[in-house]
């Protein structure tokens, strides 16, 4: 479990060039430990360029990022220590698979941390098991694996270096239903064993909706909103003046409450739904007799 | 009998796996027998390896049927002696977008990107000229012909690549879950670009995707399990069989469960919806008591 903070941060891609852009626009935030936090914000809105700061993959121009009060670049020969506490999965991790084995793989990251065989051993098996991989599939070559499993040996990759951080840039991405639902799950179950602190970037409402305990909804590279989802999800019209998608059981209410009924804010899955309605019917029923 | 545009029958399609072991024979699709009609609009659906990319390869001609025939337009694709003419000419008919928009772009401005293809079918430049603002005009894009493609967005890049395969005139395209790697306003985008093509240039459109939303947008849906087509028939009739589709790893979109849901809840909600307003509708008057 760990705390990350970042506090008065301004990045700019390009710098002094023509092309400058002004990505992260005093951004003052800080990530609760030991749960799950969801970045929500269209493309370009600068939430991958957020999280790689997490892990001083990229450097602010100003303001500090702060892992359990500490400046991460106070030391800036030391930031390699920062880089195991924090792990960083990003967008289609697939295509960064280079070993010849899934195994070898997955532990580079140990390796690299100077750990002894053993421990090794250990920590790819028990990443493997996290990442919802199959411990048959780990002496094969990671290029003979479908998809799906790429993605869970990429993750399982992170793992294996027990960061206190977990940090993950659509882990989602171009999978099935199915397939997303079990990724989400296995990182469910990995917060909730080791209670980690994990950070996931998605455009899927829905997924983030039953997954996250706080959103944070970047725009324009600021922080435009923080937030319980209930709290986020309230304000579905700002949300789509963002160019977010909304649920769709979110539409459906908002075009229920146009037709006069007074539906609360804040239903954005299936099950609060079919509750509210039959409350309403409920209540509608009594009122009649 | 109108004569089908794509005419699939039997169509087989093996090859080898290597379990780690020894190499095995697998069946990508198995005897698979379809019909697409000029014009029509099909959504193609199924979990990752089902089979359905390696369907669109088929028909595309990047892959060869291991049994079984094609034919587009009444013309036999798998006839071994067809001349490299004839494979051009067709490929021409049939267009492909891909899933990844960084993959398709081969030119540093927009319009020589969109005239590559017309450039490599030979056709004169007044008329390249003329193919090329047409195409960009159709997808939206006219005002970025002169702009680098890589400082688009996705959905803007995967505009342009739709445009160089209009630019070759072709009388179908198919979409490989061509909206895959994009966010909500790069779907969007793409998916207004495809309807538009569909109803207003009768271009027949095969769209391969994950996303059930979109899959509802389509006149018809074919469902793939394991290389075989499970389920094919309008969005409605195919997304009333909530449990099949979910056996195989697929869902339905979020309205249709809220729908499916009340019903077994004793709600008076009779028929099925696929779309946010009519499910709003059929709440509205389920709810009047």
């Amino acid at each position: 479990m760990s705390r990350i903070e970042l506090i008065d941060i301004e990045y700019y891609h390009g710098k002094d060039t023509p092309y400058e852009i002004h990505a992260l626009k005093n951004i003052n935030i800080a990530i609760p430990e030991g749960q799950i936090t969801g970045i929500i914000g269209h493309t370009g809105s600068g939430k991958s360029t957020l999280v790689q700061l997490f892990n001083g993959i990229l450097k602010s121009h100003s303001g500090k990022v702060m892992i359990d009060s500490e400046d991460i670049w106070q030391k800036p020969k030391q930031i390699k220590r920062f880089r195991y506490k924090v792990g960083l999965v990003m967008q289609y991790p697939e295509y960064q698979l280079f070993e010849d084995t899934v195994y070898k793989d997955i532990a580079y990251g140990p390796k690299n941390m100077g750990l002894s065989e053993e421990e090794i051993d250990n920590r790819v098996r028990e990443a493997a098991a996290f990442a919802g991989l199959d411990a048959e599939l780990l002496e094969r070559s990671p290029f003979d694996l479908s998809g799906g499993q790429k993605r869970r040996a990429a993750i399982a990759g992170i793992i294996a270096m027990r960061p206190d951080v977990l940090v993950l840039d659509e882990p989602a991405a171009g999978l099935d239903p199915r397939g997303r639902d079990s990724i989400f799950n296995n990182i469910r179950e990995y917060q909730k064993t080791l209670n980690t602190t994990v950070i996931i970037v998605s455009h899927s409402m829905e997924d983030m909706a039953r997954l996250c305990d706080s959103l944070i909804v970047m725009h324009d590279g600021e922080i435009a909103m923080t937030g319980s989802c209930d709290e986020v999800f309230s304000k579905a019209d700002e949300l789509v003046k963002m160019g977010l998608d909304i649920p769709q059981i979110t539409k459906v209410m908002q075009l229920l409450s146009e037709k006069g009924i007074d539906v609360p804010k804040g239903i954005y899955t299936v099950e609060q739904a079919v509750e509210f309605l039959k409350s309403l019917r409920k209540s509608k029923k009594e009122a009649l007799q | 009998m109108e004569e089908a545009f794509i005419k699939i029958e039997n169509v087989s399609y093996m090859y080898e796996e290597n379990d780690g072991f020894a190499k095995i024979d697998r069946y990508a699709v198995k005897n698979v027998s379809l019909e697409i009609k000029e014009g029509e609009f099909v959504a193609v659906l199924g979990h990752n390896g089902s089979g359905k990319s390696t369907l669109a390869k088929l028909i595309n001609m990047i892959y060869t049927p291991t049994s079984g025939k094609i034919y587009i337009k009444g013309r036999d694709i798998t006839d071994e002696n067809m001349s490299d003419e004839d494979i051009m000419g067709l490929r021409k008919t049939v267009g492909m977008v891909f899933q990844n928009p960084d993959n398709q772009l081969v030119a540093t401005i927009v319009e020589d990107d969109v005239a590559f293809g017309p450039e490599n079918l030979g056709i004169p430049s007044e008329e390249i000229r003329k193919r090329v603002d047409d195409a960009l005009a159709d997808v939206g894009m006219t005002k970025y012909a002169n702009h680098e493609p890589h400082r688009l967005s996705g959905g803007q890049k995967q505009r342009i690549a739709i445009a160089g395969i209009i630019a070759m005139l072709p009388e179908c395209i198919i979409f490989d879950e061509s909206t895959a790697m994009l966010d909500p306003v790069g779907r969007k985008e793409v998916m207004e670009s495809i309807i538009k093509l569909n109803r207003e240039k009768n271009i027949t459109v095969l769209m391969i995707t994950h996303y059930m939303e979109e899959a509802a947008l389509a006149d018809r849906v074919v469902v793939i399990d394991d290389g075989r087509i499970i389920s094919d028939g309008k969005p409605i009739e195919v997304f009333k069989k909530e449990k099949e589709l979910r056996d195989c790893g697929l869902s339905v979109p979020q309205c249709t469960e809220l729908v499916h849901c009340l019903s077994e809840n004793g709600f008076d909600i009779k028929g099925e919806c696929v779309d946010v307003v009519s499910c709003a509708n059929m709440i509205f008057e389920a709810l009047n008591l």
